[in-house]
């Protein structure tokens, strides 16, 4: 197992190294750069130049990567153009109200869809499934910003039960910490409910139709037995995966969702350095981004071996 | 004999040229009611619901978008700034935007952009990932690296990679086309890989390397047939995931140009109004939802009806 | 607090942010009626208000820092850090004395050399600055609280330059902090004005905070603008980034925020009608719209062809796409000067009044030899100004019978491209849009009036009548004389198009009905803003 855990963490680097060269090379061939928005209205081409050189941009490709690279290897990520602060400070200061959202929005879309997913495959093929599976589809269409104004609208404009934006951190409170991150969890949430819940069914389909279930059943085990202890935990292994690989899309869709309830995480920081240029930022960020999934792909990965004992490393 | 009725003893007849003690199978009336299969157009709705919804509405969303200047009532560009952010009325059914401009034509002209760019993206991606998972599951050397190389695309969040890839160049619909294709190949790729993989160790192919045939004959014989299902459903959802994404896309600013008119861009544009004149946004989040709803219906439907061990592997 | 006190919490706070400890976000939901809640135009990225130009550092930056003069709001430049100053007979020495108690943040006195340095660094950078710094002789502190400026021709202009609300505006540092690099950021932000920033709490792209300092001692006038006394009647600030115009107005309908810089007139009301929200104009001066032209390549190196574009165009268009419905936000602009200020003139503006000529523009256009060459306009889509004036241009070009190249793209790559002098097919332009504050374009000392052809800004006009009659300007002695050049400049500028303004309009702001003492200004005035519970 831990020869497992080596080789997989030793497997990440090559994917790193491919996530590093092509951000940077992204960036490098990019027009338009920071140092003319840094200038301002008012300056000359000749002031743009100085204001690049002092950034050393006008240095050739390999030196720069090669700089950055060095740096990584040093746990450092370097300091943002803009703001003058270092990257990995910067993020640290926003991934808290991120992981708060990720982390809520996952437990709302598990604790919805796989009991829906479970629900729907027990009664396949009959009008609770299939509305069931419409109404997880619905997620899926809707865009999340639509989602997200009108939840705004209704819950916070007009009931005035939650508030419309803002983030509260945990150290002030469950209950004011929960309160600004309910919608938005329910607005990103909603894609994940629909992925989880057809892949649920799908898998419990498959496992229902096995012949230890027919004994299961025939031995006179209650139905919710059946389904939740047995055939789930049969099952679990491609929910995992597919929550392992949803994480991607859910770090691209808290991007909107702090955007609309003005949430102040990685995403927008994200957004925002990409449209100034912050080269460093973005980097550091895609790079942290990158690592955050493929570490929680070997978390689901070695969650397997929790889930069926036939898995092992 | 009807379904509904039950069969009697009564209801048998014999006939009497038959050798005695014989009962034809002509004369046995059936035990069990016959399960009459619905035919035609009525049966496959019933069987299969969501291939019949999801494709009818695709192509109402097709016909709108081919007829779309006969269907729409101005010119979906012509500004107007002396009549912006009018309410729906009779003149003008969804009404007007900020620039005048009116959004029924614009919603119905931003159909074929959307269609466009779901169409191309999915067919794009299925290209080229089909392509490179042939490549990465035939050629051993080369699968490591590619394997790895989508992984590292596959780990960048995928609207992330989009909008840095937009930023890059100018907004143009051939942009976003390629800056979400590229988001979508790692997925694609990954699932011809493993159907490669899985078909090499099948005896009939083994069978077919040793008697000689070379491997564009195996491809093309062997492998691709099976790789269309699994591939026709893969493109739906990437087809729906596109579309959403250019309207994510055009919200944050980076989807296609104004110029052109595109659900994400009208949305886009009218979000900031969205509590004062919420039918800006309204609109084309309809017709967004409703033809992502359908192609997400019909990939559903026809993964369940191709082949429901595919389901794993989706 | 006595000083030791202070000093020492100034020090552990420093210790505190030097540790790299910076705070997570929080917006605290108990807000103080002491805690004022402001959503600012955009994002507080950085805080060097001389190395970066945007408006908003300068806005936060008025807090932070102290001028040595600043207009009031008759655009008069009147003294604030300066208790006097002289000039001597011949125009060419300007001595000044500081009042007495100016303090910097970390308690220091405030001293001449630290003005001295601030002003080195500053003229660096700015556009009078730099006239002052070619004239200079000698800047000298010539003890702890007097300076003097002596140039080898007499400059009228001195005051306005140290006292003008426009980037970069002249803000006194410390010296140790005033050495930095003009082209590089400062680190620290100790300042001298009525507000700290408090750096700890700062997370750019969402939140600064400012806090009272209380060791600073306000003028006894009352405050106009950026004259007279700053008091502070709220003890802590917090600017709040919002970008999100929705969520911003939800907010302040439900008092998450105080104080909202520019809600889009849309939006306006909305908030007029919620009993709890006060709605005002911003900003008397306002802003101007306008596109510039490529000078040095076709079509709009022929005057006729800008001319043209000029004749088609509808100012009325551009504004109602900017402000909406409402016409007392703008009103159209024969000019390039600021209606309501002293230099303002229509003159040769007729081009611009009147029914619009779609047939003449085009034969115009035809005479200049345009003959359906691509013409490649870089448009901002992020940016809720610019927007709006490019899909208009485009639609008015193609109806000028022009090849529109449209490059939607966002303003960073428009500040980069507009500064290529290539031709547009090698990653050149032919147009873009922007706009600027009217209370930079009071007078012909902002760079985008001058048409001195390779030094002059994006698009490089060179019409020599223009640079004629700025010289004029910067040598008048009295408001006839200023004015009579003015009036030649703009007719010149016009005739030649220097740049198309495509309008002047007003934008509001918006605040909750318990905050008072809040002013129109160029700029938001946070000094005699209160809160009550």
């Amino acid at each position: 197992m831990l020869t497992y855990i080596i080789r997989r963490i030793l497997a990440t680097m090559p994917v790193m190294a491919v996530v590093a060269l092509f951000v940077f090379s992204l960036l490098y061939i990019a027009p338009g750069d920071p140092a003319a928005v840094i200038a301002g209205d008012q300056a000359t081409p000749a002031d743009v130049e100085r204001i690049r050189q002092s950034l050393g941009l006008d240095r050739p490709f390999l030196v720069r990567f090669g700089e950055w690279v060095w740096q990584i290897l040093h746990a450092d990520l370097g300091t943002s153009i803009f703001t003058n602060l270092p990257v990995a400070a910067m993020i640290a200061q926003r991934i808290e109200p991120t992981l708060s959202l990720m982390a809520v929005t996952l437990v709302f879309s598990v604790s919805i869809a796989v009991p829906i997913g479970v629900v729907a495959a027990w009664k396949a093929d009959s009008i609770l499934d299939r509305a069931i599976m419409a109404f997880a589809v619905l997620g899926f269409s809707v865009p999340v910003f639509v989602i997200g104004y009108v939840l705004a609208y209704v819950f916070a404009l007009k009931l005035d039960w939650l508030p419309v934006q803002g983030y509260t951190p945990l150290s002030e409170g469950l209950w004011p910490w929960l309160k600004n991150l309910i919608m938005p969890a329910v607005a990103l949430g909603c894609i994940y409910v629909a992925l989880i819940a057809r892949i649920t069914r799908a898998a419990m389909l498959e496992v229902l139709q096995q012949d230890y279930i027919r004994t299961a059943r025939a031995k006179g085990m209650g139905q919710t037995t059946i389904l939740f202890i047995h055939a789930l935990k049969n099952a679990a292994v491609p929910i995992a995966t597919v929550i392992g690989i949803g994480i991607a899309h859910l770090i691209g869709g808290a991007v909107v969702t702090e955007t609309v309830f003005a949430i102040p995480g990685v995403g927008r920081l994200t957004v925002d350095a990409i449209l100034r240029r912050d080269y460093p930022v973005i980097q550091g960020i895609v790079l942290l981004f990158s690592f955050l999934y493929v570490f929680i792909n070997l978390l689901v990965d070695l969650l397997y071996t929790v889930l069926d004992p036939r898995i092992r490393y | 004999m009807t379904a509904t009725s039950h069969p009697r003893a009564s209801d048998v007849t014999v006939d009497p040229s038959a050798p005695p003690g014989i009962a034809v199978a002509s004369d046995l009336p059936d035990i069990l009611p016959a399960v009459k299969p619905r035919g035609g157009l009525a049966g496959f709705i019933w069987r299969y619901p969501a291939i019949a919804i999801g494709s009818a509405l695709l192509l109402a969303m097709l016909l709108i978008a081919v007829f779309a200047p006969w269907i729409g009532t101005v010119d979906p560009t012509a500004l107007a700034p002396a009549r912006r952010t009018r309410e729906p009325s009779a003149a003008f059914w969804f009404g007007t935007d900020m620039l005048g401009r009116d959004i029924y034509s614009r919603v119905l002209y931003g159909t074929r952009v959307s269609l466009t760019v779901g169409f191309a993206v999915a067919t794009l991606a299925s290209l080229a990932g089909l392509a490179i998972g042939l490549v990465s599951g035939f050629i051993r050397w080369a699968d490591g690296f590619i394997m790895r190389v989508m992984d590292g695309l596959m780990s960048i969040p995928p609207i992330l990679l989009a909008i840095a890839l937009m930023a890059l160049t100018r907004g143009s619909v051939g942009n976003v086309i390629t800056a979400i294709t590229i988001a979508e190949i790692p997925r694609v790729s990954r699932l011809v890989r493993s159907v490669v993989l899985s078909l090499r160790e099948q005896p009939y192919v083994d069978a077919a390397v040793a008697a000689g045939t070379r491997t564009p004959m195996i491809i093309l014989r062997h492998i691709l047939p099976n790789t269309v299902a699994p591939m026709t459903v893969q493109a739906t959802y990437v087809c729906a995931s596109a579309m959403v994404i250019e309207a994510i896309l055009s919200f944050i600013g980076a989807g296609t140009p104004p110029t052109i008119p595109s659900w994400g861009n009208i949305m886009a544009e009218g979000r900031a109004l969205w509590q004062v004149k919420p039918y800006i946004v309204f609109f084309p989040a309809i017709f967004l939802s409703v033809t992502v709803l359908a192609v997400n219906l019909l990939g559903d439907g026809l993964r369940d009806a191709l082949d429901p061990r595919m389901v794993k592997r989706l | 607090m006595d000083r030791r006190a202070f000093l020492k919490s100034a020090a552990t706070a420093g210790a505190l942010a030097a540790a790299g400890g910076l705070a997570t976000p929080a917006i605290s939901q108990r807000a103080a009626a002491r805690t004022l809640r402001f959503v600012p135009q955009a994002d507080l990225a950085n805080f060097d208000p001389i190395w970066g130009t945007q408006y908003v550092v300068r806005n936060a930056s008025a807090m932070v820092w102290d001028t040595l003069y600043g207009v009031d709001e008759n655009l008069q430049p009147r003294r604030q850090m300066v208790e006097a100053e002289e000039v001597s007979t011949d125009g060419l020495t300007w001595t000044f004395r500081l009042r007495p108690g100016l303090k910097f943040h970390d308690g220091e006195p405030v001293l001449a050399k630290d003005v001295v340095a601030s002003l080195n660094r500053w003229s660096a950078r700015d556009s009078l600055g730099l006239m002052i710094k070619a004239l200079q002789d000698d800047l000298l502190a010539v003890d702890d609280r007097t300076f003097r400026w002596v140039l080898k021709r007499p400059f009228s202009k001195m005051l306005l330059a140290l006292g003008k609300n426009s980037t970069p505006a002249c803000f006194i540092m410390p010296a140790r902090i005033a050495a930095t690099d003009p082209f590089k950021q400062i680190t620290e932000y100790v300042g001298s004005g009525p507000m700290r920033f408090v750096r700890s709490e700062w997370v750019p792209g969402s939140k600064a905070v400012f806090e009272k300092f209380a060791d600073y001692t306000p003028r006894q006038e009352p405050h106009s603008w950026l004259a007279g006394g700053k008091q502070m009647l709220v003890d802590r600030i917090e600017w709040i980034v919002m970008p999100d115009q929705a969520t911003a107005s939800a907010a302040l309908q439900n008092g998450e925020i105080d104080w909202w810089e520019n809600p889009i007139a849309d939006l306006v009301p909305v908030l007029k009608k919620n009993r709890n929200i006060m709605v005002d104009i911003a900003d008397p001066l306002g802003n101007i719209g306008c596109f510039r032209m490529n000078h040095l390549y076709p079509p709009f190196n022929d005057v006729r062809a800008r001319r043209a574009v000029l004749m088609a165009m509808s100012q009325e268009d551009y504004m109602r796409a900017l402000v909406g419905d409402d016409p007392a936000l703008w009103k159209p602009l024969p000019g390039f000067f600021t209606p309501g200020t002293p230099l303002y003139t229509e003159e040769g503006g007729e081009i611009l009044k009147g029914p619009r000529d779609l047939d003449a523009a085009k034969k115009l256009l035809a005479q200049s030899g345009y003959a359906g060459q691509p013409v490649t306009c870089v448009i901002a889509q992020d940016q809720p100004i610019t927007k709006p004036q490019g899909d208009i241009t485009a639609d008015l070009l193609k109806r000028l019978g022009m090849n529109v190249d449209f490059v939607a793209t966002d303003w960073g790559t428009v500040g980069a491209r507009r500064a290529v002098k290539a031709p547009p097919g090698q990653g050149g332009w032919q147009m873009f849009h922007t706009w600027f504050a009217g209370g930079d374009c009071i007078n012909p000392a902002a760079p985008w009036l001058r048409a001195s052809g390779d030094k002059a800004w994006f698009g490089w006009p060179d019409v020599p009548e223009v640079e004629a009659q700025v010289s004029a300007w910067f040598e008048a002695k009295t408001l006839d004389e200023e004015k009579a050049a003015i009036r030649k400049l703009n007719k010149a500028a016009l005739e030649s198009v220097v740049y198309a303004p495509t309008g002047f309009f007003l934008q509001y702001q918006a605040w909750r009905r318990n905050v008072g003492g809040i002013v129109k200004g160029p700029l938001p005035f946070f000094w005699r803003v209160s809160k009550s519970a």
